[in-house]
């Protein structure tokens, strides 16, 4: 088994040990299946409801709380150990690979959180109401965890750059409220102080500057709901010449979130005083 | 085999190593002796790649631990003061997880433990978070004995070990020596020094201030030692005789006259003081504990500071006599 594998199975080994997995995959599945249960009630109709509305209520609430946990165990992984894991930074292993590792395991954790959590609200859901609009449910699963992997990525990056462990806790949390919510109202701002048409290209480009965006219009993209972007969403399918190819740059453009920090982070480590 | 030239770490302005050259031979049982703050650890640091010095280099069988960290922590293995694990997993994975990466086998743990006489199987199921410090610090110790290479490096290894512990780490080190494997270690526990290393080098405040073998370190402190001598007739008068004729330093205690000068000249103040008109009941000249170099040393306490404080100097640990006429 290669040093990047044993590390994540050992990661993956000490979230599952420690309960943490268990817990976010009870959260994950209850608030799916409350979600579902109680979600028409406001419609004054009793009953659950589809996978479709489940799914974009899921996603709302989603692009708050994955950022926010994924953040806090990525940033918990190495700001512990720098101190305390001086054993693993003595073995004849690349820097490069513990941040590999470790990405990979708590990647591997929340995966199973997810999975399972979502995967068992999905059976109650699927028994109560059938299975249309599984397939918006399952890639909704997809892209929860495509935000894990870039937030995971920026937690380990900023636990690396900070010298304390209550300094990187602190970033993380700057982190969180910059990417869920101020970014798009900064953004807004920019686009009243700019023309019209630079103001669109502004916003479609926006996109990129933030995995919550990426994840949040890709999410409602797989609803068939493109248009809740208005002009913004209409100049990033124009731009990538069709709804296929624009799916795809978001996800790139996610996938990239999740390797470009880590990338860093390596970089950082590699450098570093322990 | 190691060879540490002109190693500077500076933190914030503070130089915890300064300047520090010294070479440990391959087999040998180095130790790195100092208070607390001396720079021991930082050093052990720089020599496993943890911290980059400012300045200087370490290489091990000729790599720089610098340059190819990876080669040279493939011939090392280091036991940190304080080891930590993830609290929710069992003894057995922690070892199998740091033998996996080494890359040794698993039969490898069981010999490990069976050297430590740590029960594999009445550990093997045991949480980490449930042991105590001593056992933890053992399981780190095996940890650091997984890998079969020719160096270990231990900082302050028996510092968290219970009796039973530093019985077996005493054993294994033993173990080791004869195994022909290079031992550099950091310790104040003077007794361990003196019972393991075949040398000692002695760091005050990041600087390196003596290097020698532990025998080596006394004989250089008995070329200054303190003499004793008992006097039936002490007098002022004998103090400035002890000094004419080559003492560092004189005075009188009650009724002993306490002199630090030369081996080479010990003799003769004896016999001036004689010639002068002490008459002198017993002598002796302490023989030096590690403790009393080490603390010579680092300045904070001398053997003659003992002796002015009437501290008991044990009969076996002497060289004493009668009048030197006698």
């Amino acid at each position: 088994m290669g040093t990047i594998a044993t590390l994540a199975l050992f990661e993956m080994k000490v979230h599952i040990r420690n309960r943490w997995v268990l817990v976010f995959a009870f959260v994950f599945g209850f608030t799916a299946v409350a979600i579902a249960a109680f979600g028409l009630a406001t419609a004054g109709v009793a009953g659950f409801q589809g996978f479709a509305r489940t799914t974009a209520s899921l996603l709302n609430l989603a692009l708050y709380v994955i950022p926010l946990v994924s953040l806090m165990m990525g940033t918990m992984s190495f700001a512990g150990e720098k101190n305390a894991g001086e054993l693993l930074f003595v073995q004849p292993i690349a820097r490069e690979s513990l941040v590999w590792g470790k990405l990979l395991g708590l990647m591997l954790s929340i995966a199973i959180a997810t999975g399972s959590g979502f995967g068992l609200a999905g059976m109650i859901i699927a028994a109560r109401v059938g299975s249309a609009g599984v397939t918006r449910y399952l890639l909704f699963v997809g892209h929860a965890l495509l935000l894990a992997l870039a937030f995971l990525a920026l937690g380990i990056l900023v636990a690396i750059a900070s010298a304390r462990k209550p300094r990187a806790f602190g970033y993380a949390l700057f982190l969180w409220f910059f990417f869920v919510l101020f970014y798009d109202l900064l953004v807004i701002g920019l686009t009243f102080l700019v023309p019209e048409p630079i103001a669109n290209r502004l916003v479609f480009l926006s996109l990129f500057g933030n995995p919550v965006d990426l994840v949040r219009v890709s999410g409602f993209m797989t609803l068939d709901n493109p248009t809740i972007f208005g002009a913004a969403g209409v100049m990033l399918v124009k731009f990538f010449g069709g709804e296929g190819w624009a799916h795809v740059a978001l996800i790139v453009g996610t996938i990239l979130w999740g390797i470009l920090p880590a990338w860093l982070a390596q970089g950082l480590l590699r450098r570093q005083d322990i | 085999m190691i060879e540490v030239e002109h190693v500077v770490k500076v933190f914030e302005g503070v130089r915890a190593v300064d300047d520090v050259s010294l070479r440990v031979r391959a087999g040998e049982t180095f130790a790195l002796l100092g208070p607390n703050g001396s720079g021991k650890t930082t050093l052990l640091k720089c020599l496993m790649g943890l911290l980059k010095p400012n300045s200087g280099c370490i290489r091990v069988r000729g790599i720089e631990v610098g340059s190819d960290p990876r080669a040279a922590l493939s011939l090392m293995s280091y036991l940190p003061q304080r080891v930590a694990f993830p609290e929710g997993l069992t003894v057995r994975e922690v070892l199998a997880f740091y033998a996996r990466l080494r890359g040794e086998r698993s039969e490898r743990i069981a010999r490990v433990c069976h050297q430590l006489r740590l029960d594999l199987e009445e550990l093997s199921n045991r949480p980490i978070g449930t042991l105590s410090s001593g056992l933890l610090q053992r399981v780190g110790l095996a940890v650091a004995l997984l890998a079969e290479v020719p160096i270990f490096v231990l900082d302050e290894p028996t510092v968290s070990l219970d009796p039973e512990g530093v019985r077996r780490l005493r054993a294994v080190l033993a173990e080791l020596r004869e195994k022909g494997r290079t031992i550099l270690f950091s310790s104040h526990v003077l007794s361990d020094v003196e019972t393991l290393a075949d040398r000692v080098a002695v760091l005050v405040h990041g600087k390196l201030v003596a290097l020698e073998s532990v025998e080596g370190l006394r004989d250089h402190w008995r070329q200054n030692a303190l003499t004793r001598v008992h006097l039936w007739n002490p007098n002022e008068r004998f103090v400035e005789l002890a000094h004419r004729h080559g003492a560092s330093e004189a005075r009188l205690l009650g009724s002993s006259l306490l002199f630090r000068s030369k081996a080479s000249d010990r003799l003769a103040i004896l016999r001036a003081l004689e010639a002068g008109g002490a008459r002198i009941e017993t002598f002796w000249t302490p023989e030096p504990s590690l403790e009393e170099v080490y603390w010579n040393h680092v300045g904070k306490r001398s053997a003659g500071d003992a002796l002015d404080r009437g501290d008991r100097v044990p009969e076996s640990a002497t060289t004493a006599g009668r009048a030197p006429s006698e």
